[in-house]
């Protein structure tokens, strides 16, 4: 008996590494689409340039000299400032209940939580997400989520993709705190803008420094592993809000089923 | 013998068996078994030992619990096809020091973190995907996939970003920036290995 199993356990090893050994041999499907490298590696080179010289040692600076809950804070503050691109992102997402929720965490964390700098609603189990654009697009383009149109280096900003970069442009427009600044600050609407934008770099810079360093490092060619990580990295983000949206209607409909019945 | 007692014998040597049928097989393909221990070794070496001594450790492990030939394979692509007995075997051994020294240096020093093993997800090409969380001490925990196959790690995906895939487009760029030679890569990976 245990040996007709330890000998079927064996044959489906050999059939994994004969089936394995088929799927190995392809790489064509793997690669990004970047139709505009040399320009991209031309605003590569630049980014890196200015992260060497002043993002980086910044981010270091921030990162090792300003004490851990102020870091926090900042962080939290920045997010809540988000907050409304993201609910607006999960209804288009079709989830409003989440939305309804990150709208509830953003009311309770701008008054009780003193203007975002502290996460209260995170204690009453109101747990924080982050949604832009380039997500719902992902979510509802009938592709694979590892095609996100061509690949595209963005100055400052870093990488992105035709699906991404459109998305950003989109939260951009969208974002009522950018609108609700326009419209207040009047003269002033800028020196607004750049404080939160230049803080979110300086913050999100500060959380990536060990990765980045870490590819770097180990890799020969930055570029185009850069390229590749970025590509895998949201491709698994979209893949997870499609999974889920995909388990939550499969409930549903069951539950209308039962309903029926 | 008491009949009593011969049923109680019986009984015995049945479960016995049972059990013993029941865990061969999983002794000898329990991928998240591989998994755990894997990261206990990992923390252990981590914990214990410095410098070079932990690169030959790690080296050990990866030698010992991942496949680390079909990684290359994998790794290097079309490329690896065109490539000599030679240049495969020379790849292979700059990538396995290349690896090894990058997970000797990415821990500098333990810092408390642990790991969740969770969902195992059996494939049909005899691939199975176990799914981890590195905890931290502090921050969000840490995404980790795992992929077996044949009682070895054949990939891991740290927040979806797999080391075999971005190692591919990593090699594959390189080569393509020079003339298409796999030997240009193998000699940089080489001078990189000798540092």
């Amino acid at each position: 008996m245990a040996a007709s199993i330890r000998r079927s356990v064996v044959a489906l090893a050999l059939c994994g590494g004969l089936v394995g050994g088929c799927a190995s041999g392809d790489t064509g499907a793997a690669e990004v689409w970047d139709p505009l490298e040399t320009p991209n590696r031309f605003i590569f080179s630049i980014n890196r340039a200015v992260d060497i010289i002043a993002l980086r040692p910044l981010a270091v600076m921030y990162r090792d000299l300003v004490p851990d809950r102020a870091q926090t804070s900042v962080r939290n503050a920045l997010d809540n400032l988000g907050e409304p691109v993201t609910a607006i992102n999960e209804v288009f997402q079709g989830d409003p209940s989440r939305a309804a929720t990150t709208v509830a965490r953003f009311l309770v964390n701008s008054t009780i939580g003193l203007a975002g700098l502290f996460d209260v609603a995170a204690s009453f189990g109101l747990e924080r997400t982050k949604e832009d654009a380039g997500k719902t697009i992902g979510m509802w383009a009938g592709v694979e989520p590892e095609n996100g149109g061509f690949y595209l280096m963005l100055p400052l900003v870093g990488p992105s993709n035709a699906r991404d970069g459109t998305g950003m442009m989109m939260d951009y427009l969208v974002d009522p705190f950018r609108i609700l600044t326009f419209n207040l600050a009047g003269g002033n609407w800028d020196a607004w803008q750049f404080g939160r934008y230049g803080a979110n770099v300086i913050d999100y810079r500060s959380r990536t420094i060990f990765a980045l360093d870490d590819l770097e490092r180990n890799s020969v060619d930055y570029y185009a592993a850069l390229r590749s990580a970025y590509t895998q990295n949201r491709a698994d983000a979209i893949r997870q809000k499609r999974e889920k949206t995909d388990t939550k209607s499969e409930l549903e409909r069951r539950e209308n089923l039962s309903l029926v019945k | 013998m008491p009949l009593l007692a011969y049923r109680r014998v019986v009984f015995r040597l049945a479960v016995a068996a049972a059990v013993s049928v029941a865990a061969f097989p999983a002794m000898a393909a329990d991928p998240s078994q591989l998994v755990q221990s894997t990261a206990q070794q990992v923390i252990d070496i981590v914990k214990t030992k410095t410098g070079a001594d932990r690169q030959a450790a790690i080296l050990q492990v990866l030698q010992t619990k991942f496949d680390l030939p079909a990684m290359g394979r994998s790794a290097l692509g079309t490329h690896w096809n065109q490539a000599t007995e030679d240049q495969r075997t020379r790849f292979l051994k700059a990538v396995a020091t290349a690896e090894a020294r990058a997970y000797s240096e990415r821990f500098g020093q333990y810092g408390g973190q642990t790991l969740t093993v969770g969902k195992v997800t059996p494939r049909a090409n005899g691939v199975t995907i176990v799914d981890s969380r590195l905890n931290q001490k502090t921050g969000q925990p840490i995404k980790l996939e795992w992929e077996v196959r044949n009682d070895r790690i054949t990939d891991v995906k740290v927040e979806g970003v797999s080391m075999v895939m971005t190692r591919r487009s990593d090699f594959n760029s390189y080569i393509q920036n020079h003339g298409g030679k796999v030997d240009a890569l193998v000699q940089e990976l080489e001078t990189r290995a000798a540092r």
